[in-house]
C-alpha cells in the first residue's frame, strides 16, 4: 500500500511556554475528506497549518506522502507545491488581478509559458464559476467571489492535497453557499481534502470522517453518521449542542 | 396560501437643489455659518494683500534692463526687483563655474536622460521595468565621461560604452514594441542584439574624447542634481536592502543594518558631511585622494539610504502577514515573494514617504556648500557678492525659490499620478 497522503505523527508544539498542539496523530488515505472542528483556541488552525510548515513544530513528524519536511529550504518549497491552501482571509494578492493571482505561481515557480498558464487559469476560473472576472482586482469582488478565486489560485498548481483553514468564516451568510459547493463539487472529485470549518452541513455532504479537537488534542475521530448521531465524549455532546 | 409580496425597491429621488451646483458648493464650503464666512472673507483679504506685494514687487515695479545695480536703484529703489541681475547669473546658476564653451556637454547629457526616460512615459512600452532599472544603473556611467571627461583607461571605456549600449537597447526594445517585433527580442536573439549593440557603443566611445572638467568647476543646479540624482538613485535600493536586513531572522544581518540605520539618522547631515570630507582623507593611506564631490556624494547617499530604509520597513510592516503565507503555500521562495509580491505592495504604499524623502534630499542638498561646493544655493549667494550687482541677495534667491518650487513641485505631482495608476482596482 502507498504511503498515506498526510502523516502527523505524535505532533506537540509549543507557543512559548503554552502547549498548542498535545500528542497529535493523524493519517489521511488519498482522497480521504476530513472535517475538523473544535471551539477556538482548541489548536485546528494550528495543526493544518502545520501540515504545509507555515508554522513549525517542536516535536513529532509530518510526513507528505512519506517526505518529511526540513531537509533543505528547496525540498520544503517542492513539497509545499503539493500542498494547495485557502485561507480564512482569502489572501489574494491585491496588486495583481483575479487571472494574474492564478497565473503567478505557474509563471514563477513552475516556469509555464504565459499563454498556457492563462489558458490552466481560466479553465479553473470556469470551474469555480467566475470567468468573467478575470480581468478584475480582488478587492472589486465580493468575499464569496475572492474565496472562489482563491480556490482556483490553490487548485492552478496541480496539488495532491488541499487545506481549508475556516474557508467560509469571514464570508457573508449569502455568500456562504457558492463556496461550500465549489468545495463539495472538488471533493466529488477525489480530491484529498482536510477541512476546518463549522459548517456541519458541509461535513455531514462529504466528510469521511470528522474529527473534534479541543485544548490542543483530538478528542474524537468517527464517521459524520456517527459523530453527529451518538458522539462518544461529554465534551463532544456539549460542542454539537451548541452549535447545531 | 397566499402569493409572496413582490418587493419594489424605491426610486431614488433628486437630492436637494441647494446642495448642488457651484451655488451650492459655495454656500456649502465657503458660508455654511457666520464664523466660516468671516474666516473666508479674511482669508481671502490676506491672499489677495500677498499676492498684490509680490506681484507689484517681482513684475510690475520691476527694472527688466540695467547694467548694473546703481541703475536699478536709481530708477525704482527697492520697491521693485531688478532683474537684470539675475539675467547676469543664470549661466552660473545653472551651470557653475563649468567652461562655457563646454556647457553643451552637460546640455546633451541631460538630454539624452530626458530622451532615455521618454519611453516610460508611452502607452505601448511594456518594458517599463527594465528600461527604468537600465536608466538608473548605466546612466550614471555615461554622464560621468559626458561630464568629466578626459584621460580614461580601459575599464572606463568599457564601462562607458555600458551606458551608451544601455541607451541604445532601451529604445531597441521601445521601438520593437511599438513595432510589434518581438521576436528580436527573446530567446538567444536577444544576446545577439544586445551583443550588437555593445560592440558598436565600444566602436563609438572608443573614437570619443573629451576635454577635461574638474569638479571644482562644477555648480549651480547642475551640481545641485548632480548629487540629488545620486542620492535618489543610490538611496532607493540601499533602503530596500537595509530594510529587509533589519528585519531578517539572521542576527549578524539584523544587527549590521539596525547599527547603520541608527548611526547615520541620529546624526545631522551636516556632520556626516563634515565627517566625510575632513576625517575620511585621515584614515586612507597617502598618496590616496579622493575627489571633495565623491566625499559628498558618498555621504548623502548613505545617510538618505538610512532614512530610506525606514520608510519602507513601514510599508513592509503594513503588509498583512497572510500575504506572506500565501505566497510561501503556492510554493514561492523568499527572494521571489519578497520582491514580486510583498515589495511591490509595500512600496506602492510608501509611495508619499519616498518621494517626501526625494524632495528633501533635493533640498538638503544646499548643505554641501559648507564643505566648499558651490551648489545652486551658494551661487544664488555670489551674485550679491558680484561688484557690479552688489548687495542684490533677494532677486536671486526669489528666483532659485522658483526653481526650487518647480522641480518640488513636479516631483510631488508625479508621485501623486504614480499612486493613482499603481491604486486602480485595488482601493480597500
Amino acid at each position: 500500500m502507498s504511503a498515506p497522503a498526510i502523516e502527523l505523527i505524535g505532533l506537540n508544539k509549543w507557543y512559548g511556554a503554552f502547549q498548542v498542539l498535545k500528542d497529535i496523530d493523524l493519517r489521511v488515505r488519498e482522497g480521504e475528506r476530513i472535517v475538523v472542528c473544535g471551539p477556538s483556541g482548541s489548536g485546528k488552525s494550528t495543526m493544518i497549518r502545520c501540515i504545509n510548515q507555515l508554522e513549525h513544530h517542536q516535536q513529532g513528524d509530518v510526513l507528505i506522502h512519506g517526505q518529511a519536511f526540513g531537509e533543505s529550504a528547496a525540498r520544503d518549497e517542492a513539497i509545499r507545491r503539493d500542498i494547495g491552501m485557502v485561507f480564512q482571509q482569502f489572501n489574494l494578492f491585491p496588486h495583481l488581478t483575479v487571472l494574474e493571482n492564478c497565473t503567478f505561481a505557474l509563471i514563477w515557480v513552475k516556469q509555464m509559458p504565459k499563454a498556457e498558464a492563462e489558458a490552466l487559469a481560466m479553465s479553473l476560473l470556469e470551474r469555480v464559476r467566475i470567468p468573467e472576472q478575470a480581468h478584475k482586482f480582488p478587492l472589486q469582488l465580493s468575499g464569496g467571489q475572492q474565496q472562489r478565486v482563491a480556490i482556483a489560485r490553490a487548485l492552478c498548481m496541480a496539488p495532491k492535497v488541499m487545506l481549508f483553514d475556516e474557508p467560509t468564516s469571514a464570508l457573508d451568510p449569502e455568500m456562504i453557499s457558492e463556496v461550500l459547493d465549489v468545495m463539495i463539487e472538488l471533493a466529488e472529485s477525489g480530491m484529498t481534502m482536510i477541512v476546518v470549518t463549522h459548517e456541519m452541513s458541509f461535513a455531514r455532504r462529504v466528510a469521511d470522517r470528522v474529527i473534534f479537537m479541543d485544548q490542543g488534542e483530538i478528542v474524537e475521530e468517527a464517521p459524520p453518521a456517527e459523530f453527529f448521531t451518538t458522539p462518544k465524549y461529554d465534551r463532544t455532546r456539549l460542542f454539537l449542542s451548541q452549535i447545531l | 396560501m397566499a402569493d409572496a409580496l413582490i418587493f419594489q425597491p424605491k426610486a431614488g429621488k433628486p437630492a436637494p437643489a441647494s446642495t448642488l451646483g457651484v451655488a451650492g458648493w459655495v454656500r456649502g464650503n465657503l458660508f455654511s455659518s457666520l464664523p466660516n464666512a468671516i474666516l473666508t472673507l479674511l482669508g481671502a483679504y490676506i491672499a489677495y494683500a500677498f499676492l498684490s506685494a509680490v506681484i507689484g514687487w517681482a513684475l510690475i515695479d520691476a527694472v527688466w534692463e540695467a547694467k548694473n545695480r546703481r541703475e536699478c536703484l536709481d530708477l525704482v529703489g527697492r520697491a521693485g526687483a531688478c532683474w537684470p541681475g539675475v539675467k547676469a547669473w543664470i549661466p552660473n546658476l545653472i551651470y557653475g563655474l563649468y567652461p562655457k564653451d563646454q556647457v553643451w556637454r552637460i546640455n546633451t547629457g541631460f538630454l539624452v536622460l530626458a530622451v532615455w526616460a521618454v519611453p516610460l512615459f508611452l502607452p505601448w512600452v511594456r518594458s517599463k521595468v527594465v528600461i527604468g532599472l537600465s536608466m538608473a544603473l548605466l546612466y550614471p556611467l555615461l554622464a560621468s565621461y559626458f561630464f568629466h571627461g578626459g584621460e580614461r583607461d580601459l575599464l572606463w571605456t568599457v564601462l562607458i560604452a555600458l551606458g551608451l549600449a544601455g541607451f541604445l537597447a532601451s529604445w531597441v526594445i521601445a521601438i520593437g514594441e511599438w513595432r510589434g517585433e518581438v521576436r528580436l527580442l527573446e530567446g538567444r536573439r536577444r544576446w545577439v542584439v544586445g551583443g550588437g549593440l555593445y560592440l558598436l557603443s565600444l566602436l563609438l566611445v572608443s573614437q570619443w574624447q573629451l576635454q577635461e572638467v574638474q569638479t571644482r568647476v562644477w555648480g549651480g543646479l547642475f551640481l545641485t542634481l548632480v548629487i540629488s540624482g545620486f542620492g535618489i538613485t543610490f538611496s532607493l535600493p540601499a533602503g530596500i536592502l537595509l530594510a529587509l536586513g533589519r528585519r531578517s531572522r539572521m542576527p549578524l544581518i539584523a544587527a549590521v543594518s539596525t547599527t547603520f540605520i541608527e548611526l547615520f539618522r541620529s546624526v545631522p547631515l551636516i556632520t556626516v558631511l563634515f565627517m566625510f570630507n575632513t576625517m575620511l582623507p585621515l584614515f586612507l593611506p597617502a598618496g590616496v585622494e579622493v575627489n571633495r564631490l565623491l566625499r559628498a556624494i558618498v555621504a548623502v547617499c548613505l545617510f538618505s539610504s538610512a532614512y530610506m530604509a525606514e520608510i519602507v520597513r513601514g510599508g513592509l510592516q503594513a503588509i498583512p502577514k497572510g500575504q506572506y503565507e500565501a505566497a510561501a503555500a503556492v510554493g514561492l521562495g523568499f527572494w521571489q515573494s519578497t520582491s514580486l509580491i510583498i515589495l511591490p505592495q509595500a512600496l506602492r504604499i510608501a509611495i508619499p514617504n519616498i518621494v517626501g524623502t526625494f524632495i528633501g534630499l533635493f533640498k538638503d542638498t544646499t548643505l554641501v556648500s559648507i564643505i566648499g561646493l558651490f551648489d545652486l544655493l551658494s551661487m544664488a549667494r555670489a551674485v550679491g557678492e558680484d561688484t557690479v550687482w552688489l548687495g542684490l541677495f533677494i532677486e536671486p534667491f526669489f528666483f532659485v525659490t522658483m526653481l526650487y518650487f518647480v522641480f518640488c513641485f513636479s516631483m510631488s505631482q508625479y508621485s501623486f499620478n504614480l499612486e493613482a495608476k499603481l491604486g486602480a482596482g485595488q482601493r480597500r
